[in-house]
């Protein structure tokens, strides 16, 4: 069913405790993704969330467990997975472009300077800064400087999109530009995108599938929520849809009281399996499959996911 | 072969003369001959005088070694020039012979510096660089003036100096390792005699009996100078003990006149031109010239390290006769007023020629409204008497500067070259004292430098026995 | 309005100017007459004495030594006597000379110690004890051990002007936001590059401050080691100037070395903004 190409084993990451011995943040996560997937992390401060994302991108390491990429063991950050930083992170003694192009000279060494702007400058474009290509981060706004962000990850080519809460500082407005854009942007290129988020509404729009953390210390991923609605969906429509307010009250059900209690519910005798977290479709009742979901979905919309779908591919292909 | 050739040469010129190499003796020509018939002749005169004196002895050894010149050539021949000259020189130390030989010759080294502190006991040391005394013995002396007694010993001890003026004490307390690491050092020549006085605040002018100065505070250059001990000499004859009646402080000459304007000090016994810079700005009188506590009492010395008079002997022995002949043209009183003229500029003193004409001269304001007369305020006699250093000595041990027993004699015929001192006044035409000890007399007490212990008991107020 | 606070600004500091040149030039001129003196005697006898002038110059003084000084800054009147102008020049190469190898030692160092939590702990007794040492009490054992007092003055500059440069390096360094070295490891960026492209930027600032602290200590310390060694140098000649108790110069030389001061701050104030970056 599902190719792994991120492949998280059993990963948990302890840190010692003010009062000696450790604290487990997050223990025995396991979880799969397939090439060209959107998934979003939705938890409590404390869960480990950025955490997991750090060890994905290979700043951090876990304390056990192993995360697979491609086959291979991430052994340390790689230009194969870009990160987009919560805080931007753009080096304030560059101009926008100059930060691009900066990844762009790690990316390729070997190139000229002509060409490192060349491909910086198409970023920029992708990202619709070209105007203000030469400005200095601090006469950015908060928009501008995350769309900087974006594109010096996107101008490396990554296999991997790596997102820590992407739009969270920025203002209503400007956030759901960027989350349009981004969405366009993904879906065009295909990219495998890994995304932390606290905002349930994004995490529905964005992702195809949202993993749900329990509360930390000892966090474990307690189910995957597969997102129902249709491929084709825009902001502006998407809580019309009928499967959108059974998902989105799953989910704030699950951060409001069942992120708290879940270990109480296993220990009530639920069945659950770390290594195997189920995968849920609220819009449906449970337990619910993804061959359950596509029957459900209905054949308006699976026409429309239909649509979407082979327009993506025919824009990667051209 | 002349001694002047190169023994090493294979070319077969052990019969031919030249005379290219024997320097002073040469012509022109004969020299240019020279150079272009033997590229090594050509490095060796290039090599200059310590590498020709040098070659001379080298030459004597060769022809020492092997008599027979084509003995001589073979050898050469056989083991090459250069291993040739280090295996006489395993066998005989090259070096030695060529100083011994050099000993009355040109000066090893040309260019020298000397250091001087700014006051009028240096007139012969600086007089001496404008008045010619140093290009007269084919020197280029450099005369830097120092910021301090401490800086000009650390100085010449780092030998940045190879000369400096000191107090005569000095070179007495560096050799025996007071108040710096022990070198040997020597005093080839005194500067001046007498040119001291002590000098007190205008408010003082009533009380000018020392047994009313109980609790005075007093400046002096340094510790180990004739200043000190003068102080100390002077106060313990009028009762009191310098050490817990008054407070003494080593205060730098230039804040002594300031000290004693902000009435930080009460008096000084100060080098000159400082005690009468003070009367010239009004701040202080002259209480007594130096002279009337010990006339013709040994001030600051012409000082050098041993090293340099045993390494450098023409370059020291060139240095000393400008010295001397600078102190006997300072002796005597007509050139004067010429000689304050030469050293007042920025570049020596650095003080208005008035004062330096009052001290030199004798006629001078004494800060009290008169004008007086006093032709031997200071004078200039080089000889290094070994007596002196045995009064230095005997008061160093009296005020515990030194401790133990003390080889007088022994220490200060280290110390004071009045050998040295003899011979070079005779070659620079002057004539030297005969008597070999001087007898003194400090303030009326007679010093007998072969008793010294005896003098050191007769005092009531000492600090050691 | 900016431009008229900054324009009445002037005007007071120029109100100040001239209200304390006027009180000096006062303080100064009054004083006593002279005494009645035996004119044998009065020829003898210093104007401070015989006029009753106070020994303290008046800014008329000073300003006609201070020109005639910068009309004529490089002469050579002998090995003692030097314009001001050389004099300055000699202070002004041995900071250069011990400031420039300060930076060469305290910059990799700085980094080094940045860096590394262990050698900062390892290093810190070692700085913390080191730092608090007047420069100048190492003038004796500089002396004693180099044996050369020009070198012995650069050493002190050396060591006078290493430890600010020293810590704000290391505190600039070890304090580079973590999301900045976290771009250039995710970038994949090699360890001497993220140096150079990403810590020195970032640390930039902070270094060019601590910069600016040891030239302005430094320039405090060749006046005081130049009056200690003598022969050459700003300090030199407030020394050699001392000594013939001519306060006129003294004070000449001292509005020479304010200014020069101000110079090197300014220099390295202007090289601070070149580098901060606004965020």
């Amino acid at each position: 069913m599902q190719d792994r190409y991120i492949s998280i084993e059993g990963i948990s990451r302890e840190y010692p405790a003010p009062g000696g011995g450790t604290t487990k943040i997050f223990d025995d996560l396991w979880m799969s993704m397939s090439r060209g997937e959107f998934v979003a992390v939705i938890g409590h401060s404390g869960c480990g969330k950025t955490t997991v994302l750090n060890i994905l991108a290979g700043l951090d390491a876990p304390s056990s467990g192993v995360v697979i990429v491609d086959g291979k063991a991430i052994e340390g950050p790689s230009l194969d997975r870009a990160v987009i930083f919560q805080s931007h992170a753009l080096l304030p003694w560059k101009t926008a472009l100059g930060n691009v192009a900066y990844a762009v000279s790690s990316r390729w060494p070997r190139w000229s300077r002509a060409e490192v702007n060349a491909k910086a400058m198409a970023a920029i474009k992708l990202v619709g800064l070209e105007a203000a290509a030469d400005r200095s981060p601090a006469q950015l706004s908060g928009g501008m400087k995350q769309r900087v962000g974006i594109a010096r990850a996107l101008s490396i080519d990554p296999k991997i999109l790596l997102m820590d809460e992407p739009f969270s500082a920025l203002d209503a407005l400007t956030r759901g530009t960027l989350q349009d854009e981004v969405r366009n942007i993904c879906i065009e290129t295909g990219q495998t995108v890994f995304m932390i988020t606290h905002d349930v509404d994004e995490a529905i729009y964005l992702a195809d599938k949202i993993v749900l953390m329990t509360n930390g210390p000892g966090a474990r991923i307690a189910e995957i929520v597969a997102n129902p609605l249709p491929m084709g969906r825009t902001r502006n429509d998407v809580h019309r849809h009928p499967a959108y307010y059974p998902v989105r009250n799953h989910i704030i059900d699950f951060l409001v009281s069942r992120s708290k209690s879940f270990d109480s519910e296993i220990a009530a005798g639920k069945p659950w399996d770390s290594r195997n977290p189920p995968l849920v479709n609220p819009a449906i009742p449970e337990p619910a499959t993804l061959a359950q979901v596509a029957v459900a979905a209905g054949a308006e919309q699976a026409q429309a996911t239909q649509q979407v779908f082979t327009q993506a591919q025919r824009r990667r292909t051209t | 072969m002349s001694t002047f050739d190169n023994p090493f040469d294979t070319e077969g010129k052990a019969t031919k003369r030249c005379g290219c190499s024997c320097g002073a003796h040469s012509t022109q020509a004969e020299h240019d001959a020279a150079v272009s018939r033997a590229k090594a002749e050509a490095e060796f005169l290039k090599a200059g005088e310590d590498a020709r004196v040098r070659r001379v002895v080298e030459a004597g050894l060769m022809r020492a070694v092997f008599p027979n010149p084509v003995q001589r050539r073979a050898f050469i021949k056989a083991v090459g020039a250069t291993t040739a000259a280090a295996a006489i020189a395993q066998v005989f130390p090259i070096l030695t012979a060529a100083d011994a030989l050099a000993a009355g010759g040109v000066p090893e080294k040309k260019d020298l510096k000397v250091g001087f502190i700014p006051i009028t006991c240096a007139t012969p040391i600086i007089m001496a660089h404008p008045m010619g005394f140093y290009s007269k013995q084919g020197l280029n002396v450099e005369v830097v003036k120092t910021a301090g007694w401490a800086v000009i010993r650390d100085k010449t001890l780092n030998k940045e100096y190879d000369a400096a003026h000191m107090l005569s004490p000095m070179p007495l307390a560096i050799s025996l390792g007071l108040g710096s690491t022990a070198v040997p050092f020597t005093v080839p020549a005194i500067e001046n005699v007498n040119g001291q006085a002590i000098t007190l605040a205008m408010k003082h002018k009533d009380k000018r009996d020392p047994k009313q100065w109980k609790g005075f505070k007093f400046a002096i250059p340094f510790d180990y100078s004739m200043h000190n001990y003068l102080l100390r000499y002077y106060l313990a004859e009028h009762g009191l003990d310098p050490d817990t009646d008054v407070q003494l402080r080593s205060v730098p000459p230039p804040e002594m006149v300031a000290n004693l304007r902000a009435e930080n000090i009460d008096g000084f016994l100060a080098p000159d031109n400082i005690c009468q810079r003070a009367i010239f700005d009004g701040v202080g009188f002259n209480h007594i010239l130096s002279k009337e506590i010990w006339d013709g009492h040994p001030c600051c010395a012409f000082a050098a390290s041993k090293a340099f008079v045993t390494e450098s002997p023409n370059s020291y022995g060139a240095l000393l006769r400008s010295i001397i002949e600078a102190a006997a043209f300072a002796s005597k009183a007509e050139n004067r007023k010429q000689i304050a003229e030469a050293i007042a500029p920025a570049n020596y003193l650095n003080a208005p020629v008035t004062v330096l004409e009052q001290v030199l001269t004798g006629t001078y304001a004494d800060g009290l409204g008169e004008v007086k007369k006093d032709p031997n305020r200071v004078t200039f006699d080089p000889f290094p008497w070994e007596s002196f250093a045995v009064w230095m000595l005997t008061q160093m041990k009296r005020w515990g500067q030194l401790k133990g027993d003390v080889d007088y004699q022994g220490i200060a015929k280290e110390v004071f070259l009045q050998t040295d001192a003899v011979r070079l006044m005779k070659e620079a035409g002057l004539t030297p004292p005969t008597a070999s000890t001087k007898t003194f007399a400090v303030m009326g007490k007679t010093f007998d430098p072969s008793k010294p212990k005896e003098y050191l008991d007769s005092f009531a107020i000492k600090r050691s026995t | 309005m900016t431009q008229s606070i900054e324009v009445r600004a002037s005007l007071v500091s120029a109100l100040i100017l001239v209200t304390f040149l006027l009180v000096w030039h006062l303080a100064v001129t009054g004083g006593g007459s002279g005494q009645a003196m035996d004119p044998e005697y009065a020829k003898l006898m210093g104007i401070t004495a015989t006029q009753g002038k106070s020994a303290m110059p008046g800014p008329l003084d000073v300003g006609a030594t201070l020109w005639g000084h910068i009309k004529d800054p490089f002469y050579v009147r002998g090995t003692n006597d030097v314009g001001l102008g050389l004099q300055l020049g000699h202070s002004i190469m041995r900071v250069m000379a011990g400031y420039l190898l300060a930076m060469a030692v305290a910059i990799p160092v700085g980094f080094l110690i940045g860096m590394s939590p262990l050698m900062s702990r390892a290093l810190d007794p070692f700085i913390q004890v080191l730092k608090p040492i007047s420069p100048l009490a190492w003038m004796p054992l500089a002396l004693y051990t180099i044996k050369d007092s020009g070198t012995s003055a650069i050493f002190v500059i050396f060591i006078c002007s290493i430890w600010p440069m020293l810590i704000n390096t290391a505190f600039g360094v070890a304090n580079v936001r973590k999301e900045w070295i976290n771009v250039a490891r995710t970038l994949e960026v090699g360890p001497l590059r993220k140096a150079f492209t990403v810590i020195l930027p970032a640390a930039a600032p902070t270094i060019v401050t601590g910069m600016r602290i040891s030239i302005g200590i430094a320039w405090l310390v060749i006046v005081a080691a130049e009056m200690l060694v003598g022969g050459t140098g700003i300090g030199y000649f407030v020394w050699n100037e001392w000594n013939n108790l001519s306060i006129t110069n003294v004070i000449t030389a001292i509005l020479v070395i304010g200014f020069v001061g101000m110079l090197l701050d300014q220099g390295l104030a202007r090289l601070g903004r070149f580098v901060t970056f606004p965020e």
